[in-house]
């Protein structure tokens, strides 16, 4: 009563050839013509154009999707390390409640939140400013590269934070409970006995997030307005303005190169925990 | 003593998070509200719905973009589900040729930063005619939900218990039909789920539909961008309001059935 | 359970696309595609569907904004171009710029309609058959022209500068305080740019009249490394309504704007009323946007139709000058007459009848617009 292995294949069939005719295909479309030029001939022609027009906004990515993920590292595993050592119940409950929220609204809405909210007179500020931690006049506005860190930060954080409680909470509480009975610290608990256990947990969802933000468009274009800004704003300049697939087609390369990265090292750490375990 | 200043500590922390989690979507909210606001004034100078009108008077085209939206949504539901329940189905029980290869497929769009493929995919629908029309706005949709829609589907079928299976085949039903009664309402949470969760992707989708479909062709989100862009705030916050009514209904929706600890098999 | 899961799932679809607008098989839909901000779309949307539906009462008037600038007139060019081999083509009526006027006319996109159209008569200036150097007389007809000028807030810019190198030496003593928005995302910010070209090079009439010498790029570069220097000191904004939003929330002092925009967003509230306008030597340019009709509209009679109303004398001066705050397509002299003077006179306040001769200029011809474009990207960016 085993279903045949062609069988199950023309099950899968359908979806498999959706996404080979509107995903890979186009992908290797993107390939071929960011290096070819414009009468058809092969040419490395974009990428030099590419990287003499661009190339800030091509470290500035890099810069800013690397910072972001870093700083969503760092503060998951602080909410995942506070929801599982921390002691007061209505805090944790609390926070519990509070990280979630930016979860459930998309980057477009997020970008149009902090457009307004970051900006040299916006809420912020002036928030500082009737509290009188700064003076408004003062301000710096937050609507460039920086601002795009903020955004990406404050949407993507929830949503490893939530896959690294979740880990966390379903660690043995054994070592922790024996630690904590030694006298460490809750710092030095969540640094070298919680983190470790859960760090293919966090690797999947920053990867995850590193992939996510190299693609969003509708943050860069809407929180920074010049140079330097993220790749995808100038791919979708050199699409709309010139039609310029080669060029926008090589900074896709770029992008890619980058995913390749983060790919690398989420493989590396995978097979260490192999080599580990 | 010491209690009393870590409750302080943990006030002005947990204060601190509540600022930065809600102040940006405060700020939304009084621009929705928000008549005439400039500088130098901290708070909207004046308030009032003239721009709640504007969105929902009837020639107007938030309404246009919201039957746009959800209709395309429902499509790539539909979509989605007729591609994803079989694929689900055969990857979780059977034995695929080529199934590394397969799964891979399944894992490449949310492995690569996709803006370039939509942009190509564009330049395709250009040529046969689908650019700017709602079929290319949902085949892109589909794509990019297949990716969880599949996932989901081979998750919750990968949960059934194959016993029960075999034990309707043994009293001679025939495999569709054992399919249809047994598995199949098993599986369901677990499908609705996905599909909830791909209907909400689709109504968020950006970028793809920035290529594919603009001018003809406008979603919510794409409204909310160009008014935004137009420097048309307040109703750039109303629409983003809009959006946000079926997120935040799902997330506290599965506020209640969410359990930490499933997530915490997602690439153990 | 699960059948009726399906029934309402087809009953909520069924009621969806019952309720969902364009599907009023009966009508006639005239298709208008507008490259320009959201007020030109608005304009079209509120105020001249209206008028032209009424008159018409099969028709519905569908207007859609392919977004501000040239790009956006490049995706009509684009669909255009995608189409060519179609009987019929989906866009009746296209507002477009001038740089893509004379392209669609050499690539014989458009339709020479001004003849059938009465309103033909009543346009003589030279943007009517001459768009940067494109001969396109009997295709187009000017929707309204337009200018830019520096947009200073009053109360904290006591002594606004009134040259480019006035504005230089102002920007060099307060930093960060005036923004545009570099080449990308709107024209006012092209057109800055354009008119610091022109204060920097010693033929600006060259530029705007031609004849074209590839060889004079080359003499832009100091003006294009003092360009890149001034960056440095400037904010960078969105667009066009980026650097209008900046203002009105006081991120920057100054910035290029453009004139009806400005007046649209001050009477919406946008601006404080503070913010005034001066028009900076030695000129900077403005451009008339202009209504064509692709070669093989679906409703050419009908387009047709369409731009008679909305180039009579009586909408430019309702439409197009009172609510708008544009300067008129049509002949002034038609227009003015329709109007009382305070009306008329509202559109001089700040910028005058002798600061729009002897400062306002036009862009320049095509091929060295390309060179300026190009040579921002590759020296200033």
């Amino acid at each position: 009563m085993r279903e045949s292995r062609l069988a199950m294949f023309l099950l899968v069939l359908p979806a498999l050839a959706v996404v080979l005719a509107l995903f890979v295909y186009p992908l290797a479309m993107s390939v071929v013509s960011s290096v070819t030029d414009k009468t058809g001939a092969t040419t490395l022609d974009n990428f030099a154009k590419a990287w003499e027009l661009y190339r800030e906004d091509v470290i500035f990515t890099l810069l800013i999707v690397c910072v972001s993920t870093a700083f969503i590292g760092a503060l998951s595993a602080g909410i995942g390390g506070y929801l599982v050592l921390g002691e007061s119940r209505r805090a944790i409950a609390a926070l519990r409640w509070l990280y979630r929220w930016p979860l459930f609204i998309p980057f477009i809405v997020a970008a149009q939140c902090m457009r307004t909210f970051l900006a040299k007179n916006g809420l912020m500020n002036n928030a500082f400013d009737t509290i009188g931690l700064i003076d408004v006049q003062n301000a710096v506005g937050f609507l460039d590269w920086r601002g795009i860190i903020v955004t990406f930060v404050w949407k993507q954080t929830p949503f490893v934070a939530l896959i690294v409680a979740g880990a966390m909470a379903s660690l043995d509480r054994s070592t922790i409970e024996a630690a904590r009975n030694l006298g460490a610290s809750r710092i030095r608990i969540l640094l070298e006995i919680v983190l470790p256990q859960v760090s293919s947990a966090m690797i999947v969802g920053l990867t995850l997030s590193f992939v996510t933000m190299l693609s969003v468009l509708s943050v860069p274009i809407m929180i920074s307005g010049g140079a330097p800004t993220m790749i995808t704003v100038d791919m979708a300049f050199r699409i709309n303005a010139y039609s310029d697939y080669g060029v926008a087609n090589a900074l896709g390369l770029i992008s890619y190169a980058m995913t390749a990265i983060a790919a690398w090292v989420y493989l590396r750490s995978n097979a260490a925990k192999r080599g580990m375990a | 003593m010491r209690s009393v200043l870590s409750t302080i500590l943990r006030g002005s922390g947990l204060g601190a998070v509540a600022f930065v989690v809600f102040g940006p979507i405060t700020n939304l909210a009084l621009w929705a509200f928000a008549v005439q606001w400039y500088f130098p004034y901290k708070l909207p100078v004046v308030w009032g719905f003239k721009y709640w009108y504007e969105v929902f008077k009837p020639r107007s085209d938030a309404w246009e973009s919201l039957t746009t939206s959800v209709l395309i949504a429902l499509f790539t539901v539909a979509a989605c589900l007729v591609l994803a329940v079989p694929a689900g189905y055969a990857i979780a029980r059977g034995r695929l040729p080529w199934r590394g290869g397969i799964l891979l497929a399944f894992l490449l769009p949310q492995a690569i930063p996709s803006i370039a493929v939509y942009f190509n995919v564009a330049r395709i629908f250009y040529g046969v005619g689908l650019n700017g029309t709602i079929a290319g706005v949902v085949l892109v949709h589909t794509v990019h939900g297949l990716v969880f829609a599949v996932w989901i589907a081979a998750a919750a079928f990968a949960a059934v218990d194959r016993e029960l299976e075999l034990a309707a085949r043994n009293v001679g039903a025939s495999a569709l039909r054992s399919f249809l009664t047994v598995t199949l309402p098993l599986a369901a949470p677990g499908i609705m789920a996905s599909a909830i969760f791909v209907f909400l992707e689709s109504l968020d989708e950006f970028t793809g539909t920035y290529f594919v479909g603009v001018p003809d062709v406008t979603t919510l989100p794409l409204l909310m961008f160009t008014a935004s862009v137009a420097g048309n705030y307040q109703i750039a916050a109303i629409t983003a309001l809009i959006l946000l009514v079926p997120s935040v209904g799902f997330m506290l929706f599965i506020e209640r059935f969410l359990k930490a600890d499933v997530l915490a098999k997602v690439g153990g | 359970m699960r059948r009726s899961v399906l029934l309402s799932a087809a009953i909520a679809l069924a009621a969806v696309l019952a309720a969902s607008p364009g599907h009023a098989q009966r009508k006639i839909t005239l298709n208008v595609v507008t490259a320009g901000d959201q007020n030109m779309v608005d304009y079209v949307k509120d105020y001249l569907a209206p008028i032209f539906e009424k008159d018409h009462p099969d028709v519905t008037v569908k207007s859609v904004g392919t977004g501000p600038g040239d790009a956006g007139s490049q995706k009509i060019y684009e669909k255009l171009v995608a189409e060519k081999g179609n009987a019929e083509w989906d866009i009746d009526v296209a507002v477009i710029h001038q740089k893509a006027a004379g392209q669609m006319v050499a690539e014989g996109l458009l339709a020479a309609y001004v003849k059938d159209v009465a309103t033909g008569k009543l346009v003589h200036s030279p943007a009517a058959s001459n768009s940067l150097g494109a001969n396109v007389a009997g295709y187009v007809i000017p929707m309204f022209n337009s200018q830019t000028a520096i947009a200073y807030n009053s109360q904290l810019v006591k002594d606004p500068p009134g040259t480019y190198a006035d504005l230089v030496k102002w920007v060099d003593a307060n930093p960060k305080k005036f923004g545009y928005n570099g080449i990308k995302g709107g024209m006012s910010g092209v057109s800055f740019v354009v008119g610091w070209i022109y204060a920097y090079t010693p033929d600006a009439e060259k530029l705007m009249k031609g004849p074209y010498d590839p060889n004079l790029k080359g003499s832009w570069d100091a003006a294009f490394a003092s360009l890149k220097a001034f960056n440095q000191k400037v904010v960078l904004t969105p667009g066009n309504a980026g650097t209008l939003d900046m203002l009105g929330r006081g991120e920057i002092e100054m910035g290029p704007v453009w004139v009806d925009m400005f007046y649209t967003w001050q009477a919406d509230g946008k601006l404080p009323p503070s913010v005034k306008l001066k028009l900076i030597g030695p000129g900077m340019p403005g451009q008339p946007m202009y209504y064509t009709v692709p070669a093989k509209a679906a409703n050419m009679k009908l387009a047709e139709q369409f731009i008679e109303l909305a180039t009579s004398p009586k909408v430019q001066a309702e439409g197009i000058v009172k609510r708008f705050n544009w300067y008129p397509g049509i002949d002034a002299t038609e227009v003015k007459s329709q109007l009382d003077d305070a009306t008329w006179n509202k559109l001089f306040v700040d910028v005058t009848p002798q600061d729009l001769q002897t400062k306002g200029k036009t862009f320049p011809i095509a091929p060295y617009f390309n060179d300026i474009l190009e040579g921002y990207e590759k020296k200033v960016q």
